[in-house]
């Protein structure tokens, strides 16, 4: 037996053959080395059968000598797929065409809609996401993903609490809630004023409600510093006191710093790679510069490819390898309690609210340990500790 | 190739085994598969053929085979492979002269 699957590569014809002496036909093409196989009778004239494509000259020539009409009536294999894919190669072209086109729409942002932001918001809005490349018409892979979006909107713009990004198809979607600026409430029910914490009374401020310290009290915490009852006895009154007591309070803090510290630090430098990838596997399609970085830091970025509604395995990735840059910092010992000191003003001054004002600093301790100082401080620090407490009216 | 091999073969065992000689007398084989597959090996070339009938030259006489839906899977100078519903097998001897 023959293999049958070789003919289709190589292409095979049916061939049939009407008139008389088909037989004849037949034991001449196989006497010639012609393969023939398949070999049907239709009636008593005409018969049928299969035989090689590079046999079909051959079958002419001995045809020639046989009394048979012979025509052609099927043909099959590789060759002839081929040619007839060429034939309609219009066809496959405008497919391929039509499938690219849709790809590429596909990866397009057709639509931002933002809800929930007044005019101006909105306004503010689409001229931020224009500078970070956010509009109609721009690639979707190109952007970034939506997490980036909204922690980029809610830090650039101040309007807005709240911004939910979502991809809804190639529309970007945007929920903004709104900062609203809460009007000055007017105190309504009856409160006392007490104090924060233990502190000694540096300045008063009274709106409203009687003043039960002066000035150089030395105060605990909790203690009742402005009274919402005033009026003379049998005819007092519950009012909602306000106002300010300024006391001197304290802090302690210990800062403890290196004398040398090495980080990294970026230099701007960067070189921009892309790719295109499936699963593992990715592909350079733009960058080929060589860093010449010896430290570096590398960010990388997936994006799928999508297609119609879904995200297809393909994935454009793009990669940025930054220059990094050791930097030593190296103190002497009275630059680093001098640093030291700094910080830890500074640390305070961050925990403190605006109007508390540090009046003195006192260092309690400073020592030298293995490369590190310690300093522990002492501050005096003028602020509102006055905190309202509402009177339970009982009886 | 399997034709040489197979000659060789036949000489080797009639001279070694002494076989009857009549193996090598040019003989057709047939070797059937129930109905459905009849294959003969050293025929002589194809006399008539219709899906109904089947006619070979053998080196002395003819070979009939009848039944239906033939079609030559295959056709070699001396084999043929004929699928189908086969019903006869005929020897036609030669009239002697």
């Amino acid at each position: 037996m023959k293999n049958e699957w070789v003919d289709t590569f190589t292409g095979s014809v049916r061939v049939k053959a009407e008139g008389k002496g088909t037989e004849r036909l037949i034991n001449a093409c196989v006497r010639n080395g012609i393969t023939v196989w398949n070999v049907k009778k239709h009636s008593r004239d005409t018969a049928t059968f299969f035989i090689k494509l590079s046999d079909v000259k051959r079958l002419r020539h001995i045809a020639r000598q046989s009394e048979c009409k012979l025509s052609f009536v099927g043909r099959t294999g590789l060759p002839f797929f081929w040619r007839r894919a060429w034939r309609n190669s219009g066809f496959w072209l405008g497919l391929f065409v039509f499938i690219a086109i849709m790809f590429l729409l596909s990866n397009i942002v057709w639509n931002i809609d933002i809800e929930g932001a007044a005019p101006e918001t909105e306004h503010q809005i689409v001229r931020e996401l224009k500078r970070m490349g956010v509009e109609r018409g721009a690639f979707q892979f190109l952007l970034d993903d939506p997490e980036t979006l909204q922690k980029k909107l809610t830090e650039r713009i101040h309007d807005i609490t709240w911004v939910g990004v979502q991809w809804e198809g190639t529309s970007l979607h945007f929920r903004v809630v709104e900062k609203e600026i809460p009007k000055p409430k007017q105190p309504a029910s009856p409160r006392h004023l007490v104090a924060k914490k233990e502190a000694v009374v540096a300045d008063l401020f009274v709106e409203e409600g009687q003043p039960l310290v002066s000035v150089n009290d030395y105060v605990q915490k909790g203690q009742l510093l402005v009274s919402g009852i005033i009026g003379v006895e049998g005819r007092t009154k519950f009012v909602p006191s306000t106002g300010k007591v300024f006391g001197e309070t304290w802090y302690k803090s210990t800062v403890v710093l290196p004398l040398e510290t090495t980080f990294h630090v970026l230099t701007g430098k960067s070189i921009e790679r892309h790719y295109i990838g499936i699963g593992r596997f990715s592909l350079p399609v733009w960058g080929w510069k060589k860093p010449t970085f010896t430290h570096t830091v590398i960010e990388r970025e997936k994006r799928p490819f999508r297609f119609w509604k879904w995200d297809l395995p393909f994935y454009y990735e793009r990669v940025i390898v930054r220059e990094a840059e050791a930097v030593k910092r190296s103190y002497t010992w009275e630059e680093a309690f001098a640093e030291a000191k700094k910080i830890a003003r500074r640390e305070l001054q961050a925990k403190l609210p605006e109007e508390a004002t540090i009046r003195g600093e006192k260092v309690l301790h400073q020592s030298k340990e293995s490369g590190k100082v310690r300093v522990e401080l002492h501050y005096t620090v003028i602020e509102n500790i006055a905190v309202p407490q509402p009177i339970v009216q009982g009886d | 190739m399997m034709k040489k091999w197979r000659q060789q073969m036949k000489r080797w065992m009639t001279e070694k085994l002494e076989l009857p000689a009549d193996i090598m007398m040019d003989l057709p084989r047939i070797t059937m598969v129930g109905q459905i597959h009849i294959y003969i090996e050293n025929h002589r070339g194809l006399l008539a053929f219709s899906d109904k009938e089947l006619r070979l030259l053998l080196r002395n006489g003819q070979l009939l085979v009848r039944g239906e839906q033939f079609v030559i899977k295959t056709i070699l100078p001396e084999e043929i492979l004929l699928e189908g519903k086969i019903s006869q097998v005929v020897y036609i001897e030669e009239e002697k002269r």
